[in-house]
């Protein structure tokens, strides 16, 4: 595993990436990111905060899926409680994790698990939509919670726990 | 090869479990990511009553209920949250002892228990009046309890991350 990440971060060094990554890093904005000692981490409170949203958010549309809690709701009730959270959440953890990206360019961009996190970041959202829009309106329209709904629910969960465990490491890929 | 400790937390740091997590290359981030998702699980249900109590979202649910299912997802996320952070603590624990980001995130987080045990104590007794479905009048006494719990672990959070760019600064 180590070895197949340090050959991405070669290749990844072999790549227009770079030329990105020097050029923010010479902009007035990452200067400004980069002298100032509580940016990056005032950023990722921010971040963290946000995934605190989308996560409980989630977690409750779970507990929902599963008759686990919040039983007095339907389960598009509970949907229209928690889903605005998550895109708003995800708005936030897109526009603040741009700003870590050019306060630290070379170590976000020139990084194998910032872009495993990324594919998996795309990968949670299509779910998501589907899981929305399609799983959960279906099941509303008369045909219950089925397998799929359940399915969606602990799927988006693991995608979310790998993509948080993808942002801790992205602090310790092998470079 | 590790010194003699000279007090409590060298022991401690220096104990079978805290070189295996200081030396390991995974240990540390691995119950980092642990801690990460505990922590966003305690903040998010907690956020969810806290949003209630002010009467800014999920007024369409009773208060009881909410609190009911957030509140068991909220505990053992914190026992999750409390076993990593104890774990990362003991691989560095002189570090941390010295670091005052962790000592006001230890403070602060005694203020948030403080917080929810007067106001499962003594808030909560007159939930019967405002526990209502739809946009029942929250107390000022709920409202300040949530206000504070918010400020609390948004605190929380900030001195956290406060701490992991300051290790090494101060010792």
């Amino acid at each position: 595993m180590g070895d197949l990440l340090f050959n991405f971060t070669e290749w990844l060094r072999t790549t227009a990436l770079v030329d990105l990554a020097l050029w923010i890093s010479e902009t007035k904005a990452s200067e400004i990111m980069a002298t100032n000692f509580w940016a990056i981490p005032a950023f990722q409170v921010i971040h963290i905060l946000s995934i605190a949203a989308a996560f409980g958010s989630i977690l409750m549309i779970n507990v929902r899926v599963f008759n686990a809690g919040g039983t007095s709701q339907t389960l598009i009730e509970t949907a229209n409680r928690y889903v605005p959270w998550i895109w708003w959440a995800l708005l936030f953890l897109v526009i603040s994790g741009f700003v870590m990206i050019i306060g630290e360019p070379v170590r976000e961009l020139i990084n194998p698990i910032f872009w495993i996190k990324m594919v998996l970041v795309v990968v949670a959202i299509l779910l998501s939509l589907w899981f929305h829009n399609g799983v959960i309106r279906k099941a509303e329209a008369g045909q219950g919670v089925g397998g799929s709904a359940r399915a969606g629910a602990v799927i988006i969960t693991i995608l979310w726990c790998a993509i948080i465990f993808g942002g801790r490491w992205i602090a310790y890929a092998p470079a | 090869m590790y010194p003699e400790p000279e007090n409590i937390w060298q022991t401690i740091e220096y104990s079978k479990v805290g070189i295996y997590i200081a030396e390991s290359t995974w240990a540390f981030p691995t119950l980092e990511t642990i801690h990460v998702i505990a922590l966003v699980t305690v903040i998010g249900t907690i956020a969810i009553v806290d949003l209630r109590l002010l009467g800014i979202a999920g007024l369409k649910q009773r208060f009881t209920e909410l609190s009911r299912d957030t509140l068991k997802w909220t505990v053992g996320a914190f026992v999750l949250a409390a076993i990593t952070g104890g774990l990362l603590f003991v691989s560095k624990a002189s570090t941390y002892m010295v670091n005052p980001y962790f000592l006001w995130k230890m403070g602060v987080m005694a203020l948030a228990g403080i917080n929810m045990v007067y106001f499962h104590v003594i808030t909560q007794k007159t939930q019967a009046a405002w526990d209502v479905y739809g946009t029942g009048e929250i107390p000022t006494g709920a409202k300040v309890a949530g206000l504070l719990s918010l400020l609390f672990w948004i605190m929380v959070v900030g001195f956290g991350r406060a701490i992991g760019f300051t290790l090494g600064i101060f010792y």
